[in-house]
Parts: structure tokens; sequence; C-alpha cells
């Protein structure tokens, strides 16, 4: 570290800054431009008397083979054109990105054929009977599939999942009133913050007092308390952590994230938690935005069974308002405040920067740009709709479409998860900061139990109601 | 790696590589809950002179200015690297 010697003089030659080029280099903003995109299309079938519906398929509920062939004799034209749509929309925007069509569409292909086998087997009637939650199963066939089997490297291409997440993230804000997101945001920040703080500061000062260096405590810390992975990067990116700084936090939150998904659910149906009180709680205690989602659908799912009460809405949206608004949008200035920190107490002259305000924007997850604007804009365009006119004539028209493009996002994202974490290719941890991160999920899960379940039991549980 | 003639800043600098491809190859596992692409990386990269994780907009004295390095896209330093460096980077890859 020491031969990045001082020279914090006036630069010369200014770093190149991708200013509004952002705007097609970012997976954020083409996931906004997708989202946002879709919507802006499903209103105006809607308001010329007509509905995306007809490409949004589905597979329908069946309990018999013949049930589900049928199903699929007679929309099979639907899932190609709904394929189609989806390939065309994504090519687009990866292209743009710098990756390759040809790479990206045969993975697309394969990715979307695992996709319906996994949505129809979801649609089981014994499903639920049976613990084969969707997410779950992408989860692990995907798992299974790069782990066991593996896959060639340049499926990979296809398998984006943080761009799928913030895609379906997008379309879910056209299916929540706006009014509900200013109503309930308030808490959902509060608690997210509580819980943020005090995580961060056990993973950092746990770490510390085991001899990691500041950095990489930071780094971890921000893994377990804003955004997983994302937040990690961004941190170990802020403070000028050394190169294996990332790849050591990434490596325990996926262990971690992968471990909560498959028992944040079960230990809320366990223990009774109503459907919007579990979301919440896996708001606060998963790390990875495209993880919790899996974990919270899936609780969502115990919901629409009838083993908890409330329904399988109120646990993603509970979600969505902790992990994405709670969390999520305030990474740019954990950066701001650890690059202060950094640069002036850690390493003062080492990396010569000076950290700047503007960090806040630059980090800022713009996609839930999108996810507010989309919201809006739904919120806006049905505001003259009584709620009975709107449950009878908007919601099926406009709004499920819609949720119904989202699912498929979100499958598309959870499979992605399972096909592109290869276990062998993680970087080791070590024990140190395994155990410093170990100590702040512990915490983290129990306050987040605590606030989710006792202090905003209420407020939670009567969410959408 | 000699050339300290301008203090620039490392997004400008031919240690310096923040192309989202070859972040997703570095940070092993980055690809299965995040991304290269995303808004919250901001423009930072990997200097392979130093191995540090750095803002695009850190620099020390061992800058070495490229004529045009755009961010978010393939890096059109190659060219301009020592066998040093790609030694570095071959490293890095492996």
């Amino acid at each position: 570290m020491s031969n990045i010697s001082s020279s914090v003089e006036q630069p010369s030659v200014a770093a190149p800054s991708l200013r509004w080029r952002e705007l097609w280099l970012k997976e954020d903003w083409w996931a906004i431009w997708l989202g946002l995109g879709i919507v802006v299309i499903a209103y105006g079938f809607f308001a010329n008397g007509s509905s995306i519906r007809w490409i949004a398929v589905t597979p329908a509920k069946w309990s018999t083979f013949d049930q589900l062939g049928a199903h699929f004799a007679a929309n099979w034209v639907r899932y190609v054109a709904q394929f189609a749509a989806w390939l065309a929309i994504f090519s687009l925007a990866l292209t743009a990105l710098g990756h390759k069509a040809r790479a990206f569409v045969p993975a697309f292909i394969f990715l979307y054929i695992l996709s319906v086998g996994i949505f129809a087997l979801g649609q089981w009637d014994k499903a639920s009977t049976y613990n084969l939650e969707p997410p779950l199963m992408a989860l692990a066939i995907g798992l299974i599939l790069s782990n066991v089997i593996g896959l060639p490297r340049w499926l990979d291409a296809g398998f984006r999942v943080e761009f799928y997440i913030k895609t379906g993230i997008v379309l879910l804000g056209a299916t929540l009133p706006f009014t509900l997101i200013i109503w309930a945001g308030p808490v959902a920040i509060l608690q997210a913050s509580i819980v943020s703080i005090i995580t961060f500061l056990v993973i950092y000062f746990v770490g510390v007092k085991l001899g990691l260096d500041k950095r990489l405590a930071a780094t971890l810390g921000a893994g377990g308390a804003v955004c997983g992975v994302s937040a990690a990067i961004a941190i170990s990116g802020a403070v000028g952590g050394k190169k294996d700084d990332a790849p050591i936090a990434i490596s325990i939150v996926i262990f971690w994230a992968i471990v909560m998904i498959f028992v944040l659910p079960f230990a809320a149906q366990y223990l009774h938690l109503p459907a919007g009180v579990g979301g919440a709680w896996i708001g606060t205690s998963e790390f990875a935005d495209a993880a919790g989602f899996a974990a919270a659908q899936t609780y969502g799912n115990i919901a629409a069974s009838g083993a908890v009460s409330g329904t399988s809405e109120q646990a993603v949206v509970a979600y969505t308002l902790i992990k994405v608004v709670g969390r999520d949008v305030w990474i740019g200035i954990w950066a701001f405040v650890l690059a202060i920190v950094a640069t002036t107490q850690w390493e003062r002259t080492e990396t010569g920067r000076k950290p700047e305000a503007a960090e806040i924007w630059w980090r800022f997850p713009k996609f839930v740009i999108g996810f507010l604007v989309a919201s809006a804009i739904i919120t806006l365009v049905t505001a003259s709709y009584s709620l009975a006119d709107f449950n009878k004539s908007v919601v099926p028209v406009l709004v499920a479409p819609i949720k119904d493009l989202r699912t498929w996002a979100f499958v598309f994202c959870f499979l992605s998860i399972g096909l592109t974490t290869r276990f062998r290719d993680l970087a080791g941890a070590g024990t140190r900061p395994f155990l410093a991160f170990s100590a702040g999920a512990v915490v983290n899960v129990i306050i987040g139990f605590i606030l989710s379940a006792v202090v905003f039991a209420t407020h939670w549980e009567n969410l959408l109601k | 790696m000699a050339n300290v003639r301008a203090q620039g800043r490392c997004g400008s600098c031919a240690h310096f590589r923040n192309d989202p491809a070859f972040l997703e190859t570095v940070f092993k596992g980055l690809t299965s809950m995040s991304s290269g692409y995303g808004s919250t990386g901001g423009n930072d990269g990997i200097c392979v002179l130093h191995d540090r994780h750095l803002s695009a907009r850190a620099s020390c004295a061992k800058y070495t200015a490229v004529l045009f390095q755009p961010i978010g896209v393939a890096p059109v330093n190659q060219g301009l690297k020592s066998s040093a460096d790609r030694a570095i980077e071959r490293a890095l890859m492996e």
C-alpha cells in the first residue's frame, strides 16, 4: 500500500466520466427504459380499450398432465411471441452495454425454456404440498446445473441476474400505488436504517477486533448492512480496498444470502408471521436484492397457499419497501461517508483523492427511479377510478399483465442466480472475515425480527389492506 | 512505469482498468448477485500496478497517461501497456 505515494496536487489530466453516456452504458438505466417502455405500451393498449394480456401469458393452474398439455397446445403462439419480445428487448439492451448478441441469444433460449418448466411446475396444484416453490426450485435447479452437471461458461451471457431483477423491480413499481410508497416508505426507511447501521457497526468492529484491515472490514460491513454484493463492490472502490477485498466479501455474501433464501421463509412460516411481517423481516435480513426477492416470493407463495395469514403481494411489497426504498437508495451516502473516513483517517494521502458529494448521485441505484416513476404513472392515469372500478376494470387489463411480466423477469433472475453461482470459483474468504460477517448476520436477523414482528408488526401486517 | 509527467486521475491511467467485463472476471462471483454494469459501482476499477480497487478519480505518482480510455466500454489502452503490466493482468485473470 505504501507504494501509492502522496500525490494530491492538482490533477492536470481529468478522469474521463460517463456523464450522459451512463444512460446507455449502465444496466440500471436500461432496466428503466425496458420497464417503463413496457408500462407505457401497456397503458397505450389499455387507453385504446385493449390489453397486453395476450403476450403476458403464464402457465395456468393444473392438476393433470393433460391439462398442462392442453394449455401449451392452446397458447404456444403466445409463448413464442413473448419469448421473441423478451429476446428482442434484452438483446437490444445488452448489446448496447457491450455484450455479444451471438452469445446471449442461445443462452436466453435455454433460460426461457427452463423458466417455462419452472413456472409450470410451480402452477401444479400439489406444488405447495411438496414445498415446490418456484423461486427455490429455480435456485436449486440452477445450482445443480452449474455445480454438479456443469454448463459452458459462454452461456453466462444470458444469465444476467442483476439486469433481470432490476427490470422486474421497475415493473413491480407499476403494480404499487404511489400513495402506498409515500405512506409506508418512512417506516421502511426507519426500520432499515436502524438495522443497517447496527449491522455495519457490528461487522466492522468485530472485523477490526479480529485484526482485519479497516477497508476490508468496511467492505464486509456494507455487504451485510446495505445491499449485499453491490454494496461491497461500491464500498471497496470508495475506500480504495485491496483487489482481493471485494471477492472475499462477495463469497461470504453469496454464502449467507443463499442460506437465508432457504431459511428465512420457513422460519417465518414456523413462527406464523403474517405475510407482510415476514416480507419485512426478509427485507431487513437478506443481503442481496435478487436473493431476497426469491425468499420474499417464496413466503408470498406460502401465504397464498393459506399456511400463514395475508397475501402473496403483501410479502413482496413489504420486502421491496424495506430493501429497495429503505436500504438500497442509501448506498451512495454510505460510500461518500466511508470515502471521507478512508481518505482522512485511514490513509490520508495514498490515493490522492478528495471525496465528492456528487458520489451520492453517481452511485445511486438508478433503477429505483424507474420503480418510483412506474408507480407514479399508473397511479396518475388511474386516479379517476373508484376502488371498485379499479379492481374491476384496471387490474385485469392493465395491472395484472404487468405483474405477470414482472413474475417472468423474477423467474429469469432466480434461475440465473443458481446458474451463475459456482461454489468452486468463489474466493476463499478466510475464517476472520467469515466470523466478522456472521456476527453481523446473526445480529441483523435478531434485530430485524424484533422490528418487523414486534415494533412495527401492525404496520406490516396491515400493508395493502 | 516511470512516466509521471502528469498527475492525472486513475480513470485516464494506463494501469487502471474499469471495463465491466474485466471487473466481472476479476471479482469472482460478482455476476451471481450483482453486476459490473450497475450504477452503484460508479466508475471504479482495478489499478493493476498496485492491486487496488479504486475510484476513477484517485491518483498517484505512478500515473501513466493514455490518450483515450472510454469508461464503460472495452479498453483501448492494451497497446500502451508494458510487459510488466500485462504480466500483472495475466496473474489477475488466472
